[in-house]
């Protein structure tokens, strides 16, 4: 258990910004989170290496807090979801390709301020820039 | 610790992928920062959708198949699961579990239609997982 806890303070903070006053901030990305992705693929070690703080840095929005009850576990000050599109994505092997059509890029950021997931997402019909159904997922814009 | 540049980020993050085993097995890790397990079958780049409030699934950008998903709020699931079917103890220990157990517990958990698309989806990761035999870790702290 001692190993488990000193293990998840391994790992790297990127800077992101603060949907309060656009100020900037740092966000944690365990070491853990990052072996794990590297040891799926060249394209998904990119995407945590490239993407992730690209969203982080430069968001179409930022969104607070879950709209649904049952996910209380994530209704907490603080739990932010990044949205962005980024210039590019990734094949399976690594190599560039163009963007996903359609689809934002998402980074959840837990109320320690620790990144711990990221992913495509498909993205709203009227409005390219923003996650599907985002007014009934989300309690808040923050940004 | 202060943030490091996005190069020197990159550079780390290459240097973990390059020197993994490039053999992809699939996997099923548990994230306490985010109190989820997240299930992978295949390396394949993904695109997420939500089913319900406990599970995203991942689909493959390439094929557009299951490969994966990612379970969340993991603790407060079992624990109601527990509460409501005590039986599925025997299934669900504190440690190593079958992923299609959680996804089956799910099932038969929910209230809903058996040819909905969310049940249908979960009868898919039930598959998935049981082809890959992976299994999480589960906390019920």
């Amino acid at each position: 258990m001692a190993d488990k806890k000193e293990s998840r303070r391994d790992g790297l903070k990127v800077e992101a910004v603060n949907p309060v006053d656009g100020s900037t901030v740092e966000v944690f990305i365990s070491s853990d989170r990052m072996q794990a992705v590297g040891r799926r693929s060249m394209a998904h070690a990119k995407e945590c290496g490239f993407i992730v703080p690209m969203i982080l840095q430069k968001p179409t929005a930022i969104f607070e807090g879950l709209r649904r009850d049952e996910d209380e576990d994530r209704d907490v000050a603080g739990w932010l979801c990044y949205c962005g599109v980024p210039p590019h994505a990734y094949h399976a092997d690594g190599t560039q390709r163009d963007p996903f059509p359609n689809q934002v890029y998402l980074v959840f950021v837990n109320e320690n301020k620790v990144a711990y997931n990221w992913r495509w997402e498909e993205a709203d019909p009227n409005d390219a820039k923003l996650p599907q159904n985002h007014e009934q997922r989300f309690k808040k814009r923050a940004l | 610790m202060n943030a490091v540049s996005n190069g020197e980020f990159a550079k780390r993050m290459m240097l973990l992928a390059r020197s993994a085993d490039t053999t992809f097995k699939p996997t099923a890790t548990y994230d306490p920062d985010g109190d989820c397990v997240e299930f992978l079958a295949k390396p394949d780049t993904f695109y997420a959708e939500r089913i319900d409030d406990l599970v995203t699934v991942y689909y493959s950008q390439e094929t557009g198949e299951v490969i994966g998903s990612l379970i969340k709020s993991v603790s407060k699931f079992c624990r109601e699961v527990l509460t409501k079917m005590p039986g599925f103890r025997i299934e669900i220990h504190d440690g190593p579990v079958s992923l299609q157990h959680i996804f089956l517990a799910r099932l038969w958990s929910a209230n809903s239609e058996p040819d909905d698309m969310a049940t249908l989806t979960y009868r898919k990761l039930v598959e998935v997982s049981r082809e890959t035999t992976v299994e999480g870790r589960l906390c019920f702290a």
